[in-house]
């Protein structure tokens, strides 16, 4: 969160200056580079399917853990609690009613949304431990209702047989994942746009005022409180959506979708990629589950200590994340230009 | 025999790097899923030393195919990274059969792609009765719930006990355990007094002791995950007095499983359980298996129940291989194991074929001292059980 502070730099000193400017440059490329290197992976890595659909959704999932935290300042480890209700949501709609992909994802949003609109007027009062505590707690309270309504759900066997129709009643789900990835990717894309929008609207720039001085907002006549439950929703609908696409594109839910482990291993890779950034969570994610993916294959049995030492030599040397040493090299290149 | 004669002068000419590439046969790869890393490492560990076992026994090779294990880690149930590992090792490593799975989720999450694939997937563990009729692709080697639970509430009324608590972890292999011995016990004339559900984390078992008390019953029949939950339920048993008031108790073999019991120590003494395999189990053939084990990897401490789903499951896709001649067809491979019979460390086996889940012995044991050491020590034997809750349970 400290990431955080060069947004409140004053604009008159020279550093913060071209800081801004970095970034404006960076934000401006970064969803046209995501898309592009998106679809050179596909070309690239066609026997890893699986595992880039399984980053793209979990970027996606990244995405609105960064528009919470990195936004809106709200310390949360229950993210998850709105994924898993969008992926039960879609799993079950899927199953029962209706195919199709998009309508999928779109009932996987409302209900993700409506879990966050819910909870997050309860418990958004609160503030640092407390509130990460609450948090804990709704997404334990949402895995139980999740274990306990077993034939809904199928309780810890997962609900299976998940069967999307074909996009646009044409690309069908094969099993080597090309429309599933193609999907998620696209998905993934418009998300960030939305995302990116709402986070210059007045609205997003109101809960970055709530972040870094809650006291003010409430002097000029604003209610900290309803940004944030409203920032918390539309977290929520990304969220689930994300956990819709995993539905449709894995074609199982499980409880894990809604454990403790999940909304931690987010908050991980947000860390890793940089917050308050929208594409520093599908950098981060790209990189924990990609070297997450090389160690485990390379090493099966110790993968772990060396994920480990990663994340510290992360933490050490790039404490605002990849994304910022993204940015500070970008800025080296920007600054020798200006100079020369 | 002349094949391999031409081979071995090949291979006397050529150097022994271009054998292996020169017998003229494929490499046969089974891609096996399981948890390597993290809180259940354990099992992956067991999975991969008894196939290391198998094919020290029965050489690398079926015909003139070599056959490759290839291990992925999936350390917690995760139903969508397990299709994307399986999904992986069919596209990528080209696999010809998966094997593996610990947990049913994640078995369940390949139906679609063993389906499309052709591939048949070979289940090391995952213990959900419905699985195997989610595709006509999977075989089991392991255990169902019905299959452990049902003769044991028959030998329980048999026993002439009359009042039951059940007491079982809130998930799905408990209410599973539930089901099947409350509708197994009441058919044999027995009352289920009282049946609890306990949260899957919980570790006072303090109150649920009081409740079974509270019931008058004279036995239990317990559930829970392997591990550190069953030691603390097995403690609440003894130091809450119920063991001294005698009551008995009983439950499905996985948890007393061997690796646990120098943790369980006295709490476990007396423990009634049935599955399919004890480390102790007397017959020559697990004792070789023992001793093989022992030589390789210098002890046997860890053999347990998903040791010999290992070593079973592998030698159905030996067997799967040598019939299919090396061709990849799962349906094929499915079909020429059917009703297939042989002998295994735990006894005799057969695949059913209507379940494709192993008909085997279930064996009743009570945990004792043996040679200081806790084991599972057989009672009595019931031959031929299938999976009753296939169709049935859920």
């Amino acid at each position: 969160m400290t990431t955080m502070a060069d947004h409140s730099a004053p604009e008159t000193t020279t550093p913060g200056n071209t800081l801004m400017t970095t970034r404006r440059g960076i934000d401006w490329i970064g969803i046209p580079v995501v898309a592009a290197v998106g679809l050179a992976a596909y070309w690239l890595l066609p026997d890893d399917l699986g595992l880039l659909t399984r980053i793209l959704s979990s970027a996606l999932f990244v995405l609105s853990l960064d528009l919470v935290l990195g936004y809106g300042g709200i310390a949360t480890l229950g993210q998850a609690a709105m994924f898993g209700a969008g992926a039960y949501a879609a799993g079950i709609a899927a199953v029962n009613w209706v195919a199709d992909p998009f309508a999928l994802l779109a009932v996987g949003g409302v209900a993700g949304g409506l879990v966050a609109l819910a909870t997050g007027a309860l418990i958004l009062h609160a503030r640092g431990l407390t509130l990460l505590m609450l948090t804990i707690a709704v997404a334990q309270i949402v895995q139980e209702v999740a274990n306990k309504a077993r034939d809904w759900t199928g309780g810890s066997d997962g609900l299976s047989g998940i069967e999307p129709a074909p996009v646009l009643g044409m690309f069908r789900f094969d099993m080597y994942g090309r429309t599933s990835y193609l999907f998620a990717l696209a998905v993934l894309v418009v998300a960030l746009v939305v995302a990116r929008r709402i986070v210059r609207s007045p609205f997003g720039l109101a809960c970055r005022g709530v972040k870094e001085d809650p006291l003010r907002v409430s002097a000029i006549g604003g209610s900290p409180k309803l940004y944030l439950v409203a920032l918390y929703g539309v977290a929520g609908v990304f969220a689930g959506v994300a956990g819709g696409l995993t539905a449709v594109t894995s074609g199982i839910v499980g409880l894990d979708s809604v454990g403790f482990s999940w909304s931690a291993e987010a908050l991980v890779m947000l860390v890793l990629g940089g917050t308050g950034r929208l594409y520093g969570a599908v950098i981060g994610t790209a990189a924990f589950m990609g070297i997450h993916h090389i160690l485990a294959a390379s090493d099966p049995f110790h993968w772990m200590a060396f994920i480990g030492l990663f994340l510290i030599g992360i933490v050490l040397f790039l404490p605002g994340g990849i994304a910022s040493g993204v940015e500070r090299l970008v800025g080296l290149v920007r600054g020798k230009e200006d100079r020369a | 025999m002349t094949r391999t004669l031409r081979n071995a002068l090949l291979g006397a000419a050529f150097g022994l790097a271009l054998t292996a590439g020169s017998a003229g046969a494929a490499t046969i790869k089974v891609g096996v899923v399981a948890p390597f890393s993290g809180p259940f490492a354990l099992v992956g560990k067991t999975f991969k030393e008894a196939i290391e076992v198998y094919q020290a026994e029965h050489g690398k090779t079926v015909g003139n195919d070599t056959v490759e294990f290839v291990y992925k880690d999936l350390d917690q149930a995760n139903p969508a990274q397990s299709k994307a590992l399986s999904q992986e090792l069919i596209v990528k490593e080209k696999v010809g059969y998966l094997a593996g799975y610990f947990f049913t989720p994640d078995a369940l999450a390949v139906a679609p792609l063993i389906d499309e694939a052709n591939i048949p997937c070979v289940i090391f563990n995952a213990a959900t009765s419905a699985i195997t009729e989610k595709s006509p692709r999977y075989v089991r080697t392991s255990f169902t719930l019905w299959q452990n639970t049902v003769p044991l509430a028959e030998y329980m009324a048999k026993q002439g006990i009359k009042k039951v608590v059940t007491a079982v972890s809130d998930y799905g292999p408990g209410i599973d355990g539930e089901t099947a011995f409350k509708a197994t016990f009441e058919k044999n004339g027995g009352t289920v007094v009282d049946t609890i559900r306990m949260p899957l984390k919980s570790n006072d078992f303090a109150p649920f002791m009081q409740r079974i008390k509270d019931a008058g019953a004279e036995a239990i029949y317990a559930f829970l995950p392997a591990g550190p939950t069953t030691l603390a339920f097995a403690k609440s048993f003894s130091d809450n007095g119920l063991k001294a008031a005698g009551i008995k108790f009983f439950g499905p073999g996985d948890i007393t499983q061997e690796p646990d019991l120098p943790a369980l120590g006295d709490a476990a003494l007396g423990i009634t359980t049935t599955f399919n395999y004890s480390r102790v189990h007397d017959s020559a053939m697990n004792k070789a298996f023992l001793a093989k084990h022992k030589e390789m990897f210098g002890s046997t401490d860890t053999v347990t129940f998903t040791s010999v789903g290992a070593y079973d499951g592998a030698h159905v896709i030996y067997q799967m291989i040598k019939n299919t001649g090396g061709k990849s067809d799962g349906a094929k491979a499915v079909e020429s194991v059917k009703g297939m019979s042989w002998e295994s460390p735990r006894g005799p086996l057969t695949i059913d074929p209507n379940s494709r889940h192993v008909t085997q012995t279930i064996y009743l044991r009570t945990v004792e001292p043996v040679d200081g050491k806790l084991e599972n020590v057989e009672k009595a034997a019931f031959a031929n059980q299938p999976d009753y809750g296939y169709k049935v349970g859920k």
